[in-house]
Parts: structure tokens; C-alpha cells; sequence
């Protein structure tokens, strides 16, 4: 992948990607839009953190219909209706009281996730997530999630070899 | 390897003369098997013996020289790639060792074959890699990419794969025999434990009780590769148990009952005890009201045809995940009087049971985890749980202990989901006559949710989906912890008991050397003084341990050996997340 991870770690390049989110491009009609080369590869970056890094997909399911089991009852991404920044917040200081865990390493040692430190959560304290993620990485994953799931029906196989690619049988279920 | 393999004949003639003279690599037979504890030097069989005892005889590492003891050894067995669900592969496998030659497989199924003769490097003769479809194999994996472990058979190493298919391969050289499809990920079936080689027949079972499986426990032919019997868990229609799912609609077909940790076996009954999984789905009883035989039971089974001879039943019509998959420890023991053989169980419940070998009836059990909030306590004559109404078709045990569809939040319960003791084995040591259970601690709540029926039952929920009607939740100011008990194998009385950091996910193992050792999340190993527990050496390895250790000796020189590749299935707690995922082999000697 072209788009390292250490672009994010740069200054310029997370000021760039948040304020795209926040300025609502990647909103429930971005789909209809073609993305730039550059918001294809936030989206592309997105995804892989979505799939291996935080492994959204291990409680919300490669397609985002949401799931159960052992990761809590995740609640379906296609169908939320959260704005990009409330998105962002929820990756960023996951759900208290839930199993969606938060993303921000410093989220809870100070006031930034609901006015919240950790001892004020207390049992409520939403868990730790598979591994931290920066605010670049934050949007980036938010821009995929709004660009391939929000707003969209039931799954269908190209979507699914969008997501798994062609070497495996995982969307043979999907083939009409 | 022409060495090694050269040596066979002449090592069986020596074999056959003198039980002290070190077995060179004999091909392996159910002979050398059945007397597994006669090879100290070797470690043959997944549970160190047929009884499941994990007990070695070695002593050269004891109470007095554990001190010494110091990293000799080390190889990346690979296997991180990521898969389904999963960021990475994992290792839970028990090595094989025969002869200095080490025969494990990592959380992908590919088969290394290590000769540990030098002392120093861990030389890989031959790796095998079965191709996995890992996207496909991975995403009904529940629990992580496992693989706990291979077997030996002739000049053969058995071996199994996530995507269900048993594998033949050549010994000296790694090449594939022949391979088998046994499970298939199409209907959310996958295979990961190690396989239990009886005379000719290879014996395994499916996994994919949080998939909507039909539980079943296969034999497979060594000589042809091709099936010899397959015996359902959840009895079909017309079999008995097939009563106890009384929803009228067919929902025993999607009944779950699992089965993924290598059986024990006594020879002197030609008996196989195989613990078996969950109900499904796993958090809504309503939806299979009855007992739901034979989920979270134990089944005493013939080897020849799978004929059932007889089940016993831990948590009737099962609303937690109480999946009893875990090893059956045989043991010998005088009770009251006279010797009876009994087989035991440390349930993910968090009772402990010892029941008759014969007929299966109880014979004594107790509580061993520190909380239990389900139930008051097991039932003095017939082992269920006090609260079990037989003539009740959902069992609510301690009310709101578990979520009903009346009231889908349950309230803290304990033992948390995953047990109690889940499948890191227990192990036993029969001079001192005390059993060594490993386990996690604490509670969570479960959170159900009506499930839908199958589609092929007119429904909605699709092969390969979750089928789990609902959730489990944890409390954030709660952690869970760990422990190793020390208990009395017929009554599970607690002798000794030690807490642990972490909950344990890596089993026993107990030496006549006075010890036993367990690994943890964090890396350590540790060996305890088998009578009082007390830590007697301890080590890091830098990487979080989930497999169990073992031992072996080489030209007369203990070794130990455990393998380090952690996975979380919820979120790392804090204090391990910046640890990195790793993939080891672990020797150490004095
Ligand atoms: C360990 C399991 C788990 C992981 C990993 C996880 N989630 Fe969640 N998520 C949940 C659960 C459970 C909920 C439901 C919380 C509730 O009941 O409000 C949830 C809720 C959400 C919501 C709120 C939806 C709404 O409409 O209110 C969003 C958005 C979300 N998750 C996005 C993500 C993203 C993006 C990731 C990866 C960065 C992720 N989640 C990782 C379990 C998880």
C-alpha cells in the first residue's frame, strides 16, 4: 500500500483527511460520488483497519450488518443513523456500558469522550479496543465506513470481493 | 532424516528387548501408545497418555534444580497471517515428541517437523502447509485460528487444518499421503482439535457451535483415508435424546454440541470419553426447549462404530455456553474402600465431577472456582444442578442468572462465558493423587436475543452465520483473574489453590519432579511446588502464553517446552496491548 501509515503521523496529512470527515464529503450520499484518487486511498487505508487492525469486522461483520456473539451486540453500521463526527466520536470513546470499545489511547484520562475521565465511568468504562488508533487512522476508517457501508441494503457479492478480494470461496454464498 | 528413519527398525528391536534402552524414532504404534508412560523420554500422545494425565515421570528438573533452569531453544513458527474474523494465527498446539524430533503445527495447520537433538539449535527438517483458505476457514473459526495439535500413526504425522480436512504425511519427508475434507466451513463447521489415533482409526470432531452446526465425532480409516463412522451429538430423530428437544420444529438440527479437544480413552473398557460443546444457540433456551442432549454433556463411546455407551449431562437445556468440550481425566482411585475407575471433569460450569467410568453416574464433585452464581450446588446423588426440574422444558437455575426473552438482560453471573476451566487441559499426578485445574475467574452478564430460525427451516439465519442469539457482556471494574487448584480428583475438594494475574489459557503440566508448570497471558512460565502451589521459578518469554506446556528428555537431558502465540477474543486488557503478536517455540533446560 502507497499510503503508509507514517502519512497519518504527519501533521499536514491528518489535518487534510479530518477535514474532509468533518466536513461532511463523506456523508450517507458519498457513495454516489467518485472519489478522488487521494479519498480513495483514505477510503482503501479505511478498510484494512476496519478488516486487520481494529477489527471492527470481528463484532460488526465484514459488511457492517452488525452481529452477536462475542463481541457484544453490535449494532448494524448500514443502518445507523450517526453523523460522520458522531461516528468518529463513537470509534474514538467507543459506547459506555457496551462492548464497542473506544479507540483514542487518551480517551477518559481527561475529559474529551462525553466529559468522562476513567473513574467516572467506573463500571461503564467501554473496553479496550484490539489496538489504538490515531485521529488519521480515526478518519480514515470513519471515510470507509461511509463510503462502502452507511446507507446501503443487504450485501451484495461484489461487495464482498471488494472487500475479501477473489482468492477465497467467502462470497460464494453471495453468488446469485 | 534418513538417520532418523533408518533407526526405526533396529530402535523397535531394542524396544521390544529392554525398556531402558532410549527408543530411537519406531514407527508408532497403538502398542507403544497404550504404553506411552513407559517412554518418559518421549512425549507421544496429545494428553501425555490415553488417561489424559499430562504427568511426566521426568525428574531431573525438581523442586531442588528448577532454579537452573534456563532458555535453550527457540523458533518462530509463523502462522500470523491474518484470516476471517482474525488479525492473526495463534498457537494452543501440545507438541508431539518422538525421539528429539518435535512434530507441532501452528494456528494454520502447517506442520513442522524440528529436530531438538543438538541441544541448541531447533533445526526444521520439513515444514507442511496445507493451503488454507484463510478468509473462508477463518470467519467461522469462534475462537481464534486454532490448531492444538497433530498425531502419530505408523511412519505417518496426522494433522488437521481449520478448514476441516485431516492430512497423512510421510514422516522423514513432510509430503501429503493423502488428505480427507471432514468438516466444511460451508455450513460453519471447522476442525481444531489435535486427532485421537486408536489401532487404525483416527478419531476427530467439529467445531461451530456458535455457527448453527449439528455436532458430530468422526473416525476416519488411517490405511485408506476414507470415513468408518460418524456419530452425531445431537441424537436425529428416533435416537435416543432426541426426545429432549421438544420445540416441534426440527431445531435439534442446528442443536450445536461441538466437539474440539482430543478425547481420553481407556483401554481396559475400550471406551473413548469425549466432552461435548454448547447448545445452540447458545443464549436463547427458549428456542430448544427440553435438555438438549447431548450438548454440554460427556459421552462414553465405542471406538470401533461410535456406538454411545452412555452420557451424562452437566448443565441440562444450557442458557450460558457451558461448553464441556474440555479433556476427561481417567483415573484409579480407591473410594471408600474399594477401587473404582472414575472419569472426571473440570466444567466450564465451575463444578468439578468425577463420575463412574462403568455407567457414568456420579460419584462427587464440587464447586472450584471462586464464585459460582448460577446454581447452589450440585445434587449429592445424581450430579445435576440443584435448581434442575425435570419436568420443567426451560431450566431457569438462579433467576435472571441468564437472559429469558421475557427479560433479555441477565444480571452478573458467574462464572464468566468461557468457564471455569475451558480447554487448557487440567493435568494429574497419581502419586500424590491430586488433580491440577486451570482456570479463569469471574463473571459477566449475558444479553439474549429471540433467535431466528434456520433458513432451511423457513427463517432467516444462514449457514456461516453467528447463531448465538445474543451476547456476552463484562463488567469494566471486574477483571478477570486466574487460578490453579489443587483438588482431591473424586470429592474436588480444594487442597491448594493459587491466584493467578491473568485468567489461564495454557493448561498443566505436573512432573514427578515435584512441580507443575503452567504458562500466562503476560509470557510467563511458571513451575509450582506441586503440594502447596508456591511459585518455585518463573521466567518471561516477552509474548503471552495459550498452550500448554510439555516434557520430553534428550540423551538422558530434561527438556520443557511451551509455546508462546497469544490471541484475545475481547479487546487486550491495558497493561498487554502493546505487547506484539508472536508466534514461538520455547525450550528450556537446566
Ligand atoms: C469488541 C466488539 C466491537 C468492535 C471491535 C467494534 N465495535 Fe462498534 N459496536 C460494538 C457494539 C456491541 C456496539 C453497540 C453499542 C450499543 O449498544 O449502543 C457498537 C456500536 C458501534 C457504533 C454505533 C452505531 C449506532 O448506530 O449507534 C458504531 C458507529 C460502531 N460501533 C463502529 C465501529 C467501528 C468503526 C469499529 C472499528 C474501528 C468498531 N465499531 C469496533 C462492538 C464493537
Amino acid at each position: 500500500m502507497k499510503w503508509g501509515r507514517g502519512r497519518f503521523a504527519r501533521g499536514a496529512g491528518y489535518i487534510l483527511v479530518a477535514s474532509v470527515v468533518c466536513s461532511g464529503v463523506f456523508s450517507v450520499g458519498a457513495q454516489a460520488q467518485t472519489p478522488a484518487a487521494e479519498d480513495a486511498r483514505t477510503i482503501e487505508f479505511g478498510k484494512e483497519i476496519f478488516k486487520t487492525k481494529a477489527r471492527c469486522q470481528y463484532c460488526h461483520k465484514w459488511d457492517g450488518t452488525g452481529d452477536q456473539g462475542y463481541g457484544g451486540n453490535a449494532l448494524s453500521l448500514r443502518k445507523t443513523q450517526l453523523t460522520p463526527d458522531q461516528l468518529a466520536m463513537t470509534v474514538k470513546c467507543g459506547r459506555p456500558a457496551t462492548e464497542m470499545p473506544f479507540h483514542d489511547k487518551f480517551a477518559y484520562t481527561d475529559r474529551r469522550c462525553y466529559g468522562m475521565t476513567r473513574e467516572q465511568a467506573g463500571g461503564s468504562m467501554p473496553p479496550e479496543p484490539n489496538q489504538y488508533l490515531q485521529a488519521g487512522e480515526i478518519n480514515a476508517v470513519v471515510a470507509y465506513v461511509f463510503a462502502k457501508v452507511v446507507g446501503r441494503g443487504d450485501p451484495d457479492y461484489d461487495e464482498c470481493v471488494d472487500f475479501w478480494g477473489k482468492d477465497t470461496r467467502q462470497c460464494e454464498p453471495l453468488k446469485k | 532424516m534418513s538417520k532418523h528413519r533408518s533407526g526405526g527398525v533396529i530402535a523397535a528391536a531394542l524396544w521390544a528387548t529392554s525398556a531402558m534402552v532410549p527408543a530411537l524414532a519406531a514407527d508408532m504404534t497403538f502398542e507403544r501408545a497404550l504404553n506411552a508412560d513407559k517412554e518418559p523420554q518421549n512425549w507421544l500422545l496429545h494428553h501425555k497418555n490415553f488417561q489424559g494425565h499430562r504427568y511426566s515421570t521426568l525428574n531431573e528438573i525438581n523442586a531442588a534444580s528448577v532454579g537452573k533452569l534456563h532458555l535453550t531453544q527457540v523458533l518462530a513458527l509463523g502462522g500470523l497471517e491474518s484470516g476471517g474474523r482474525y488479525a492473526n494465527g495463534n498457537l494452543e498446539a501440545t507438541p508431539i515428541v518422538d525421539d528429539g524430533m518435535m512434530y507441532v503445527p501452528n494456528g494454520w495447520g502447517e506442520v513442522y517437523a524440528i529436530d531438538l537433538t543438538s541441544g541448541r539449535k531447533a533445526d526444521i527438517k520439513w515444514k507442511m502447509d496445507p493451503g488454507i483458505d484463510r478468509a473462508w476457514a477463518g470467519d467461522v473459526a469462534c475462537c481464534g485460528v486454532n490448531n492444538r495439535g497433530v498425531a502419530l500413526w505408523k511412519d505417518k504425522v496426522i494433522s488437521i487444518s481449520l478448514d476441516g480436512r485431516m492430512f497423512a504425511i510421510n514422516r522423514a519427508t513432510g509430503e501429503v499421503v493423502w488428505e480427507r475434507k471432514i468438516a466444511d466451513p460451508a455450513l460453519g463447521e471447522t476442525i481444531t482439535a489435535a486427532p485421537l489415533i486408536l489401532r487404525d482409526l483416527a478419531i476427530t470432531g467439529s467445531a461451530g457451535g456458535e455457527f448453527g452446526i449439528r455436532g458430530w465425532i468422526d473416525a476416519t480409516d488411517l490405511n485408506t483415508g476414507k470415513q468408518v463412522w460418524r456419530t452425531y451429538t445431537i441424537p436425529g430423530k428416533g435416537e435416543p435424546g432426541n426426545e429432549t428437544w421438544k420445540d416441534g420444529k426440527d431445531h435439534w438440527m442446528h442443536g450445536g454440541g461441538s466437539v474440539w479437544v482430543t478425547a481420553t480413552y481407556d483401554s481396559s473398557a475400550d471406551t473413548f470419553y469425549q466432552g461435548i460443546g454448547n447448545a445452540g444457540p447458545d443464549y436463547d433456551p427458549e428456542y430448544r426447549p427440553g435438555d438438549n442432549k447431548w450438548a454440554a454433556s460427556v459421552l462414553a463411546l465405542s471406538p470401533a462404530d461410535g456406538k454411545i455407551k452412555w452420557g451424562f449431562q452437566y448443565t441440562p437445556n444450557d442458557p450460558y455456553d457451558f461448553d464441556e468440550i474440555s479433556e476427561h481425566p481417567i483415573i484409579d482411585v480407591a473410594v471408600n474402600g474399594s477401587q473404582r475407575k472414575l472419569v472426571t471433569h473440570a466444567a466450564r460450569n465451575g463444578f468439578y465431577y468425577s463420575l463412574d467410568a462403568v455407567n457414568g453416574s456420579f460419584v462427587g464433585g464440587r464447586q472450584y472456582v471462586d464464585r459460582l452464581t448460577w446454581s447452589k450446588g450440585l445434587d449429592p446423588k445424581t450430579g445435576k444442578p440443584l435448581e434442575y426440574d425435570p419436568t420443567l422444558d426451560v431450566q431457569p437455575y438462579v433467576v435472571n442468572s441468564h437472559p429469558t426473552r421475557a427479560n433479555p438482560k441477565g444480571a452478573l453471573k458467574c462464572p464468566v462465558t468461557s468457564g471455569g476451566k475451558n480447554w487448557e487441559p487440567a493435568a494429574y499426578n497419581p502419586d500424590l493423587n491430586l488433580m491440577y485445574v486451570p482456570s479463569a475467574e469471574g463473571c459477566n452478564m449475558l444479553e439474549g436475543k429471540p433467535q431466528p430460525d434456520f433458513v432451511d427451516q423457513g427463517g432467516t439465519a444462514k449457514p456461516r452465520d453467528r447463531f448465538t442469539a445474543g451476547s456476552a457482556n463484562y463488567p469494566a471494574d471486574e477483571p478477570l483473574y486466574g487460578s490453579l487448584s489443587a483438588l482431591d480428583p473424586v470429592t474436588g475438594e480444594i487442597k491448594s489453590k493459587v491466584k493467578l494475574q491473568w485468567p489461564n489459557w495454557s493448561g498443566v503440566l505436573a512432573t514427578a519432579g515435584g512441580l507443575v508448570f503452567t504458562g500466562h497471558m503476560d509470557g510467563e512460565i511458571t513451575a509450582y511446588d506441586s503440594k502447596t502451589l508456591k511459585e518455585a521459578w518463573s521466567f518471561n518469554v516477552g509474548c503471552g502464553i495459550m498452550a500448554p506446556p510439555i516434557t520430553y528428555a534428550i540423551n538422558g537431558k530434561q527438556y520443557l517446552a511451551v509455546l508462546a502465540g497469544p490471541h484475545w477474543l475481547r479487546p487486550k486488557p491495558a497493561a498487554l496491548k502493546d505487547q506484539g503478536a508472536c508466534s514461538m517455540l520455547n525450550v528450556f533446560t537446566l
